[in-house]
């Protein structure tokens, strides 16, 4: 297995899941040395795993040699994290609600909806180069 | 994640630890389910008082691990829900799908 490259604010890894605890423990290291309380910390924690897992299934179809990069800054109060893969991108109008009674109990596709009920704010640009995936939160 | 496992009354308690994000953390329960099953033993609690936080992976193996017993005519209890992981079940509607209890003990006794 190839190791992360972490570059100052930036992680990226392979588009393999058990890539996901070294992007955890860099983004938790990374938000504790901002001063964020801990339900805080597992808010963005639980969203960014969320962006990442989609990431690597959904964008790089989990082909290891596409990357997925996880960069994070603090903007005054609020962090600020974008997670980019190298996909073919894909429209986030398309994706059901995890709520319709036909979905409740469909073990996938709670991911996205998580990270709007969690974040401040959540902003997905897709293109045919990936997807960027941009979301805020104040600490 | 790590995953403990022990029995009370015949009732199997898994109790997993740490954070239930994805990768080998659905095999590793789903598993130790079908182990239990095949030794008969289909009620089940989890106790979720070791787990930090989960996200819609951990969701999905506990819907996974609820329709895999209810299908083997097992059932599936939840003790211990953290805030976090009830604030969770609580946005996704799933908090009306498991049954759950403030601790272990109460999650075994209502098996009876």
């Amino acid at each position: 297995m190839k190791k992360p490259v972490i570059k100052g604010d930036t992680i990226t890894v392979p588009s393999h899941p058990e890539y996901l605890t070294d992007v955890d423990a860099f983004l938790e290291g990374t938000l504790r040395g901002f001063g964020a309380e801990e339900s805080v910390v597992a808010d963005i924690a639980i969203s960014v795993s969320e962006l990442v897992n989609n990431a690597i299934v959904h964008g790089n179809k989990s082909i290891m040699d596409k990357k997925v990069t996880v960069t994070i800054a603090r903007h005054n109060r609020a962090v600020v994290i974008t997670v980019s893969d190298e996909g073919g991108g894909f429209d986030p109008t398309c994706v059901q609600s995890p709520l319709a009674e036909e979905n409740l109990m469909k073990e996938v596709g709670r991911g996205l909806f998580i990270v709007h009920s969690l974040m401040d704010q959540v902003q997905v640009e897709p293109s045919q180069k990936g997807t960027r995936v941009t979301v805020t939160k104040e600490i | 994640m790590r995953l403990i496992d022990r029995e009370e009354q015949n009732i199997v308690i898994l109790s997993p630890k740490g954070k239930i994000m994805g990768g080998p953390d659905a095999s590793l329960l789903h598993d130790k389910l079908y182990e239990c099953i095949e030794k008969n033993k289909k009620r089940v609690v989890i106790d979720l008082a070791g787990v930090d936080w989960m996200n819609s992976t951990g969701l999905g193996i506990l819907i996974s691990s609820y329709t895999t017993l209810r299908n083997h005519e097992g059932e599936l209890k939840l003790a211990n829900v953290t805030d976090k992981i009830r604030s969770l079940l609580t946005i996704t509607k799933l908090v009306s799908v498991f049954e759950s209890f403030d601790s272990v003990d109460e999650a075994v006794k209502s098996f009876k």
